[in-house]
């Protein structure tokens, strides 16, 4: 069962994350490209590019056939599908095992059960780990609306097939329900294929914290520790952190042991999340699990040393763990921040453009996991996150100060990126104390926001300056002129 | 030689000069002299302005400046004044919702000949998987709605036209 040749069937970042680690394991490493997407990192680390083709870019992504069909072509024995994408597709994986290549991940059943989150659900609760009340459109269509109400405001709708925050709506008032179950319903349907809800009971100004677990298949899993990822928008994290400044050293081992309880019960195979609703009375809930690498696993990597992507490649081979419970520290303090091509000043709007200049980066303790190239474009094809900042220190403190002047010192210009709201996070009293909610960054958009120090005029005087064309035109005119011209205002 | 600048939505218009011995912008609250001397890195420079000397990174688009400055990045919008007059078609700004992205219509809530109010609902479209509800800027008449529901449409492009006002 050994793996000598690896397709990554992603992009972007995570694409050149996991070849890098396959290439380092000895692999001849392989990635996807479709004709309309611009040369990334990947490109320049992989051994082989395979095309691919679609009427969109994302669709030729979710093409099982097409992508089964390359990694049959090109002589590749395992295929790792990264995030996103196909990474969580039941049917994927089945088409893979087919075809006689194995899939970096877990078993169809297991990706079929959490892929479900009322199954999921259900799975953990008969199994006695902690869920947070909820009714169940499946259980009983005709009084889901009755029952929703039952549950108690606020409430929380989602669609049964959902993730990344797709569909989610949190309902305070009756009046508001039945609107939004509709409007969460015909989200689900367009996102997911599926327009099936849920709802839960919303936990006020709680806390997301997730379990990094890893499985072997042979009913070995071990946690990674866990991952705070409360500071979100839209939903979507931005800012993810280990270890969590709000868990004491039994909490942490308590939710971890939970969320590999639970692995453990599904008998896992290879990389995957527990996420938990963490409320501020020190109470967890199940919430969903992922069943692949997550964005942010490299606070994980950063903190115990460990390399999750060889992991998943180990027990992918049937060469099984590298390291029981005992050998998996968590060591320092480790922060992730998302760089995404949006407008925070206008509503996180997600923004387009060339990258005229990238300068990322670098130093003690900072890794950047990218996906673009200076020269390239930034387009709606993909999702505007652009790559990934991680620091490590020795501490909260000092991993905030890393992260600070990392951002800071991160140039991308020619399309806005969130780098100076990031920054302003970082900043934040608030999140230097820890004290924080996933409702964080809404109740502080303003002050998050806010125009720092008018810089206006050198600005005006660095744009004058730097267009070759208006300097030109100011050296032609004549001594004489110059002396005296322009003086109107 | 005069630029309008936008910052963060402010415009500022402005005159570049040099008076034989250095640059100096006139701006609507005086006069600054300014210098910009190439540095080391790609796209770096040293400004020196106001008796303040500072390390910036440039890049220059078609339409926007974009500098590095202080560990924050900004946009600076360029226009001629000259332009801006010659390529001027007329209609106002707030006539025309127009597409902040390229993306899809969802739905259309209004019809051509339909009355709407200011910050009435007019379509939803989907952008990067977001949905997005667009809203009349003024109270008015819906004079032309060019997409619908399903339809793609690129940036900046005029999805809902309001009816001028009459002045």
């Amino acid at each position: 069962m050994g793996i000598s040749k690896l397709l990554v069937a992603n992009r972007g970042e995570i694409a050149a994350r996991v070849l890098r680690t396959a290439k380092a394991r000895g692999l001849v490493a392989a990635v996807l490209r479709h004709a309309s997407e611009q040369e990334g990192p990947a490109h320049l680390i992989a051994d082989e590019v395979v095309m691919i083709e679609g009427p969109t870019p994302v669709a030729a992504y979710l093409d099982i056939a097409q992508i089964v069909e390359a990694a049959k072509r090109i002589g590749a024995d395992a295929v790792h599908p990264g995030y996103g994408f196909l990474s969580e597709n039941a049917n994927f994986v089945a088409a893979l095992e087919e075809a006689g290549v194995t899939f970096v991940g877990p078993t169809s059943d297991v990706i079929d059960l959490m892929g479900d989150k009322v199954r999921a659900r259900a799975f953990v609760e008969e199994r006695g780990f902690p869920v947070a009340p909820s009714a169940i459109e499946d259980d009983d269509p005709a009084t889901f609306v009755e029952r929703a109400r039952a549950v108690g405001y606020p409430l929380l709708i989602k669609p049964s097939a959902g993730g990344g925050g797709k569909g989610m709506r949190v309902v305070r008032e009756d009046s508001a329900l039945e609107a939004e179950i509709e409007t969460a319903r015909r989200e689900g349907e367009r996102y997911f294929g599926d327009g099936r809800l849920f709802v839960e009971r919303y936990i006020e100004r709680p806390r997301h914290i997730e379990v990094q677990v890893m499985g072997d298949g042979q009913g070995n899993v071990v946690h990674f520790w866990e991952r705070e990822c409360s500071i979100q928008r839209r939903f979507q994290k931005i800012i993810e952190e280990t270890p969590s400044p709000a868990l004491s050293p039994e909490q942490r081992l308590d939710i971890c042991e939970t969320a590999a309880g639970i692995a453990r019960a599904a008998n896992y195979r290879g990389a995957g999340t527990v996420e938990f609703i963490y409320a501020q009375d020190g109470g967890f809930y199940f919430l969903e699990m992922n069943t692949r690498l997550q964005v942010e696993h490299p606070v994980t990597e950063m903190v115990t040393g460990f390399d999750l992507v060889a992991e998943q490649l180990r027990v992918a081979a049937g060469e099984g763990l590298s390291a029981g419970q005992a050998d998996i520290p968590q060591n320092g303090h480790s922060i992730e921040l998302r760089i995404c091509a949006e407008d925070a000043t206008a509503d996180f709007r997600p923004a387009i453009g060339d990258i005229l200049l990238l300068d990322e980066p670098a130093g003690e303790g900072v890794r950047v996991d990218s996906g673009i190239l200076g020269g390239g474009k930034v387009t709606t094809d993909f999702d505007p996150m652009l790559s990934k900042l991680i620091v490590h220190g020795r501490d909260r403190t000092e991993a905030i100060a890393r992260a600070r002047q990392a951002v800071q010192n991160y140039v991308i210009l020619g399309v806005t990126t969130n780098t100076g709201y990031l920054d302003a996070i970082l900043a934040h009293p608030g999140f230097a104390s820890g004290d924080v909610s996933t409702g964080f960054l809404a109740e502080e958009a303003e002050t998050l926001t806010a125009a720092g120090n008018d810089m206006s005029d050198l600005l005006m005087a660095v744009a004058a300056l730097s267009d070759e064309r208006l300097v030109a035109e100011v050296m032609q005119i004549p001594e004489l002129h110059r002396n005296m011209g322009e003086w109107r205002n | 030689m005069r630029r309008i600048f936008q910052i963060a939505g402010t415009e500022t218009e402005c005159a570049l000069l040099h008076n034989g011995s250095h640059f100096v912008l006139n701006r609507p609250d005086g006069t600054i002299p300014c210098q910009l001397d190439p540095a080391g890195m790609p796209g770096g420079y040293v400004l020196r302005s106001g008796g303040q000397v500072h390390e910036v990174r440039v890049a220059v688009g078609p339409e926007a400046t974009f500098v590095h400055l202080n560990g924050r990045t900004y946009e600076i919008g360029r226009v001629d004044p000259a332009e801006r007059l010659a390529g001027s078609d007329g209609a106002a700004a707030d006539d025309r919702i127009v597409a902040p992205m390229p993306g899809v219509v969802v739905s259309v809530a209004v019809k051509p000949g339909e009355t709407v109010e200011e910050g009435q609902a007019l379509l939803v479209i989907e952008s990067m998987k977001l949905e997005t509800s667009l809203c009349a800027p003024r109270d008015g008449v819906v004079a032309e709605v060019p997409f619908a529901a399903g339809d793609s449409f690129g940036l900046k492009a005029n999805l809902v036209l309001l009816a001028p006002e009459e002045d």
